[in-house]
C-alpha cells in the first residue's frame, strides 16, 4: 500500500498535464464553436457531386481534380 | 396618401371573397428552402436531391439553385432548421458591395499578411442552424483564391482568408448574399471582445472543475470505502491532504465568480442566490479543511467540487443559449448605402455618405436607400416608409417634401439638398430611442433572487440557533452539528432549480422554432396581462398578394395575369412584388413608368398600360369603375379596351384569428398597435375580434402608450416585425419578433419566431406558464427537503453520508423535473412543428 504515495502524486500529475492541455485548447479557441464542431462529424467533407448537367457542375468537377 | 398609381384604396382586409378567405387546398405545401408557404398561384420549383421541391418565391430559387448547381444538396438534408426567406436579388444588391473593394474601408475589418493573403472577417446575418456554416465553408472555399473559410456559428462570423489579387473582397460579400445570408463587415467591438473572453473564462472553470471532480471523487470512494471496511489512519490523512489540495485548487480558480458575485451584492445590501451557494462551498471546504488538518470529523471535499462543477455547468449552458443570439449586434446606420451620387462642381461624382455636408446635393435613384435626411429640390416619386411606419405602401413626395434617411425611393430619381449628417437624422434618432427603452425596461425582480433573499436569512437564524442550544447541551458536539446543518441546507436544489427549467424550456422552444434571448423574457411573459400585435408583418404577411382578378374583356384570367406579370417585371414599385411569382408572358417594348400613375409599355404595335383608374381611362374611355371590394385595385388596359381589375391585399395571415381568439380565451388583453393610419387598422382588428385598437402611431407613441400600459400595473407582451417596432419592442416586459422582422427588432426582441407562424406567440407563452409552474415546483421541492432535512440535522440524526446522498438526490430530481419542459405533450404543439 505504500505505493500509494508514489501512485497518487503521478496521478496528479497527470491532472495537472490534463488541465493544462486543455486550458491551452481553450486558449488556442479550439472550443469556441461547440454547435459546430458536435455537428461537423456528421457532415460530409466533399459533397456530393451534381449531376453532369447542372451549370455549377463543371467548375465543381475541375476543382475536384489534383 | 397610401399608393401613388391605385385606382382606388379602400381598406381591403374584410371583403376577402370567401375563396381567398380559406387556406387554398395547397395550404400545406411549404417552401422547401424557407419553410414558409407557397402562396397560392406560385409554381415555382427546383430539384433537389432528384424531386422537385415548392419555391415560395424567385430569392428562394435562386438560392436554392445555387446550393443545389455546386452539388451542396445535403445541406436540405443535414440542417435542422429552415433557412431565411432571402431578399430577391438584382444587380444593385451586388453592387453596393464594390465599395469594400477600397482598401481604406475594408482596412477596418481585415488584415494582410507578408505573403500578400488577406485575412478578412464578416457578420453573417441569417445563420440558422449548424448546416449553414457547413454550406458557407464549403461554397466559399471553392472560390478560386480562397485559402480558407471557417465559419463560427456561435458568433456568425465568417473568417476568411483569401489572396486579393484573384479574389476582391466584393466578390466574397456578393457570393455570400448569392447564397440568403446577409453579409457585413465584423467590427471588433469591445462589448464583443469581452463575451468571447468571459465564454473562454467560464468553459476553463468549468473544465477545471470537471477534471478536479473526477480526482477527489476518485479519493472519496477511497475515503468512504474506508470508512466501512476500516481504513489505516496514515492513509486516510494521505487522501484528505490530496483531496484538500485538489479542492482547494477548485474552490479558488472554479468558484470564485460565486464569491465575489455574492460579495458584490452583500456590500450594497442584497441578497442573492450566489450567497448561500458561497456559504455552502466555502463552509464545507473549511470544515473538511479543518477537519483534514486536525484529524477529526468528516471532509466533504466530494460535494464541495461537484456543486461547483454542475452549477459552473447549468450557467455555462444557459449563458451559451444567450451569447449566441446577443452578438448579431446591429446598427442601423449599416443599412444605409456607404456611397452616394452628389453634385461637386457641377459634376455628379460619387463619395461615400459620411464625408457629405448639409446642403449638398444627392441624386437617389428609383429603388435606391435614401441616404440622409434630405429636402427633395428637384424630381416627384414615392418612397416607402416601413422603416418608420410600417406600411408598405410608398407616400408620394414631390420637391419640398422631406425624404429621410432608411427609407426606400420606389418610384423615380430624386434630388434633394442634405440636411445633415446620419447622427441628427430620424433614423439614428430611432436608433437612440431603442437605446433608451432598453435602460428603461422594467426588471421584476428574479424569482430565485427574491428567495434567496429570505431563504439566507432563514439558514442564518436557524445555524445560530442550533450552534447555541447544542452549545447549552452537549459543547463538544456543538461544532459537528452545526456544521452539518449547514451542509445539509447547501442550496444545491434551490440554485438550480431556475437555470435547470429555463434551460430546458429554451431549448424545447428552439427545437420548436422559436429562439430565446432574453434572460428572464420566460419569467415575464409567463406574467403577461396584455399581449399586443402589430399590424403589417405581423397579423398580415407584409407585402402585397392578389386577391382577386376581374377580367373585362374575353382574355382568361391566368393570361391576364401572365401579360400584368410581364409588365410589372419592369417595375420596382411594391405594387410589383405581388407579381413576382408569375412568369410573364409575351415582351413588352418602351416600358414608361410614370409616377403616380403607372406603367405603360406596347406590344404588337398596341399600347397597355396598368396602374391607376384614372391613368387607365385615358387609354381606355370605357373603364367600368373598381368593384366595391375593399382590395386595393389596379386596372390593366389596352388602347381603348379595359381588360381587367386586379386586386391586391396585405393578406391577413392565416393563423391569425385563431391566435387571438385563443389567447383572449386565455384570459389576456389583445391590443392592436399600428403605425399604419388608414382605416384598415380597425377593420382588421374588428374581422379577428380585437377591442382595442391603436393606430397610426409613430414608435414615440407606442412606446408611451406600453409606458402608461406598465405605469397602470399590466405585464406587457408586444408582437413585432419592423425597425419601427425595435423601440417598442425593447421596452415590453416580453417582445417577439417574427420572421423576416429586420435585424433591429430582432436583437430587441426577447423571442424570435423562425417559422412565422404566430402561434409561436401563445404556444411560447403557455410554454412560460408551464416553466413558471415547473421553477415553483422545483422551489417547493428544495424547500421542503431543506425544511424536513434541516431539523433532522439539528438534532444530530444525520450522518454526513446521508446527508450527501440526499442532496444529490434532490439536485436530480430538480433537473429531471425541469426536463419535463423538454416532452413535446402540448397540444398545440403540431402548429408549432410546421413552422
Amino acid at each position: 500500500m505504500d505505493s500509494l504515495y508514489l501512485l497518487i502524486p503521478i496521478a496528479l500529475v497527470f491532472c495537472a498535464i490534463a488541465i493544462k492541455l486543455l486550458l491551452w485548447a481553450i486558449n488556442n479557441g479550439q472550443y469556441d464553436d461547440l454547435d459546430k464542431e458536435a455537428w461537423r462529424i456528421l457532415a460530409e467533407d466533399d459533397p456530393v457531386p451534381p449531376a453532369p448537367a447542372e451549370n455549377g457542375g463543371a467548375q465543381q468537377q475541375e476543382s475536384k481534380k489534383p | 396618401m397610401a399608393g401613388a398609381w391605385t385606382g382606388q384604396c379602400t381598406p381591403p382586409i374584410l371583403a376577402m371573397t370567401p375563396s381567398t378567405e380559406s387556406p387554398p387546398a395547397d395550404a400545406a405545401q411549404l417552401c422547401y428552402h424557407c419553410g414558409e408557404q407557397v402562396p397560392a398561384g406560385v409554381t415555382l420549383a427546383i430539384d433537389i436531391g432528384g424531386q422537385p421541391r415548392p419555391m415560395c418565391c424567385p430569392g428562394c430559387r435562386a438560392v436554392a439553385g445555387l446550393i443545389s448547381a455546386n452539388g451542396l444538396d445535403n445541406f436540405y438534408q443535414q440542417r435542422t432548421a429552415f433557412n431565411e426567406r432571402p431578399q430577391q436579388q438584382d444587380s444593385t444588391t451586388l453592387e453596393q458591395y464594390l465599395i469594400y473593394d477600397d482598401p481604406e474601408l475594408a482596412a477596418g475589418f481585415t488584415v494582410v499578411d507578408d505573403t500578400g493573403m488577406r485575412s478578412a472577417s464578416l457578420l453573417l446575418g441569417g445563420i440558422t442552424c449548424a448546416a449553414c456554416t457547413w454550406l458557407i465553408e464549403q461554397s466559399m472555399s471553392r472560390l478560386p483564391g480562397v485559402d480558407r473559410a471557417l465559419v463560427n456559428l456561435q458568433q456568425s462570423r465568417l473568417d476568411i482568408h483569401f489572396d486579393p489579387v484573384k479574389l476582391p473582397l466584393s466578390e466574397i460579400f456578393a457570393r455570400v448574399e448569392q447564397l440568403g445570408y446577409r453579409p457585413r463587415p465584423f467590427q471588433t467591438s469591445t462589448a464583443r471582445l469581452q463575451m468571447a473572453q468571459e465564454y473562454r473564462t467560464e468553459l476553463r472553470r468549468l473544465a477545471v472543475a470537471g477534471l478536479g471532480m473526477m480526482q477527489v471523487g476518485m479519493f472519496a470512494i477511497a475515503l468512504h470505502a474506508g470508512d466501512i471496511q476500516g481504513i489505516d489512519v496514515r492513509y486516510q490523512g494521505l487522501l484528505r491532504w490530496v483531496s484538500l489540495l485538489v479542492a482547494s485548487f477548485i474552490v479558488v480558480y472554479s468558484a470564485r465568480p460565486f464569491f465575489s458575485t455574492a460579495w458584490r451584492h452583500l456590500k450594497v445590501g442584497a441578497l442573492v442566490m450566489d450567497l448561500p451557494v458561497a456559504l455552502a462551498i466555502g463552509l464545507a471546504w473549511l470544515a473538511s479543511a479543518w477537519a483534514t488538518i486536525s484529524g477529526t470529523g468528516q471532509v466533504y471535499f466530494d460535494s464541495v467540487v461537484m456543486f461547483t462543477f454542475f452549477l459552473l455547468l447549468g450557467r455555462f449552458l444557459e449563458h451559451r443559449v444567450r451569447q449566441r443570439h446577443a452578438l448579431t449586434w446591429f446598427d442601423a446606420e449599416s443599412t444605409l448605402p456607404g456611397v452616394v451620387a452628389t453634385r461637386r462642381d457641377g459634376q455628379w461624382v460619387t463619395a461615400p455618405r459620411t464625408q457629405l455636408h448639409g446642403g449638398e446635393t444627392v441624386l437617389v435613384k428609383a429603388g435606391e436607400t435614401v441616404p440622409v435626411d434630405a429636402q427633395i429640390v428637384d424630381g416627384s416619386s414615392a418612397v416607402q416608409e416601413d422603416t418608420f411606419n410600417g406600411e408598405h405602401l410608398p407616400r408620394e413626395v414631390r420637391a419640398g417634401d422631406t425624404i429621410y434617411a432608411g427609407t426606400v425611393n420606389v418610384e423615380g430619381a430624386l434630388q434633394a439638398k442634405v440636411l445633415g449628417s446620419y447622427r441628427e437624422s430620424r433614423l439614428a434618432a430611432l436608433q437612440r430611442s431603442v437605446e433608451v427603452a432598453q435602460t428603461e425596461k422594467p426588471r421584476l425582480a428574479k424569482l430565485a433572487d427574491r428567495i434567496a433573499s429570505w431563504f439566507v436569512a432563514g439558514i442564518l437564524l436557524v445555524t445560530m440557533l442550533t450552534a447555541v442550544v447544542w452549545n447549552q447541551l452537549a459543547p463538544e458536539q456543538a461544532f459537528w452539528v452545526t456544521l452539518s446543518v449547514l451542509v445539509i441546507s447547501c442550496p444545491c436544489a434551490l440554485a438550480l432549480a431556475t437555470p435547470a427549467a429555463l434551460t430546458s424550456a429554451a431549448s424545447a422552444l428552439r427545437a420548436s422554432g422559436v429562439i430565446v434571448r432574453g434572460e428572464n423574457a420566460l419569467d415575464s411573459l409567463s406574467r403577461t396581462t396584455h399581449l399586443l400585435f402589430d399590424k403589417t408583418g405581423t397579423l398580415t404577411e407584409g407585402s402585397l398578394t392578389i386577391a382577386d382578378v376581374r377580367p373585362l374583356g374575353d382574355m382568361s384570367a391566368e393570361d391576364l395575369l401572365a401579360m400584368g406579370g410581364a409588365l410589372q417585371h419592369y417595375s420596382s414599385h411594391p405594387v410589383a412584388r405581388a407579381f413576382a411569382g408569375i412568369t410573364g408572358t409575351g415582351r413588352f417594348e418602351d416600358v414608361d413608368y410614370r409616377v403616380g400613375a403607372g406603367l405603360e409599355a406596347r406590344q404588337d404595335g398596341g399600347t397597355y398600360r396598368m396602374g391607376s383608374e384614372q391613368f387607365c381611362r385615358q387609354l381606355a374611355a370605357d373603364l367600368p369603375k373598381a368593384p366595391d371590394d375593399p382590395l386595393y385595385w389596379i386596372a390593366l388596359c389596352r388602347e381603348g379596351s379595359p381588360l381587367a381589375w386586379i386586386g391586391l391585399n396585405d393578406r391577413t395571415r392565416i393563423e391569425a384569428a385563431d391566435v387571438i381568439a385563443s389567447a383572449q380565451r386565455a384570459g389576456l388583453q389583445v391590443e392592436l398597435l399600428s403605425g399604419d393610419s388608414s382605416a384598415q387598422g380597425p377593420l382588421l382588428a374588428r374581422s379577428l375580434g380585437i377591442s382595442t385598437v391603436n393606430h397610426g402611431l409613430t414608435p414615440q407613441q407606442k412606446m408611451a402608450h406600453v409606458r402608461q400600459l406598465q405605469a397602470e400595473g399590466a405585464v406587457v407582451a408586444m408582437v413585432g416585425d419592423g425597425l419601427n417596432d425595435a423601440p417598442v419592442l425593447s421596452l415590453a416586459d416580453a417582445s417577439f419578433a417574427v420572421t423576416g422582422a429586420t435585424d433591429l427588432a430582432r436583437t430587441q426582441a426577447d423571442f424570435v419566431i423562425v417559422g412565422g407562424d404566430l402561434h409561436a406567440v401563445t404556444d411560447t407563452w403557455r410554454k412560460a406558464r408551464q416553466c413558471r409552474r415547473i421553477i415553483g415546483q422545483n422551489f417547493a421541492w428544495a424547500l421542503g427537503y431543506n425544511i424536513c432535512a434541516i431539523p433532522l440535522a439539528a438534532m444530530g440524526y444525520i450522518p454526513p453520508w446521508a446527508a450527501a446522498i440526499g442532496m444529490s438526490l434532490s439536485s436530480l430530481l430538480v433537473v429531471a423535473n425541469s426536463l419535463r419542459l423538454n416532452r413535446k405533450s402540448s397540444p398545440s404543439q403540431g402548429h408549432i412543428g410546421r413552422g
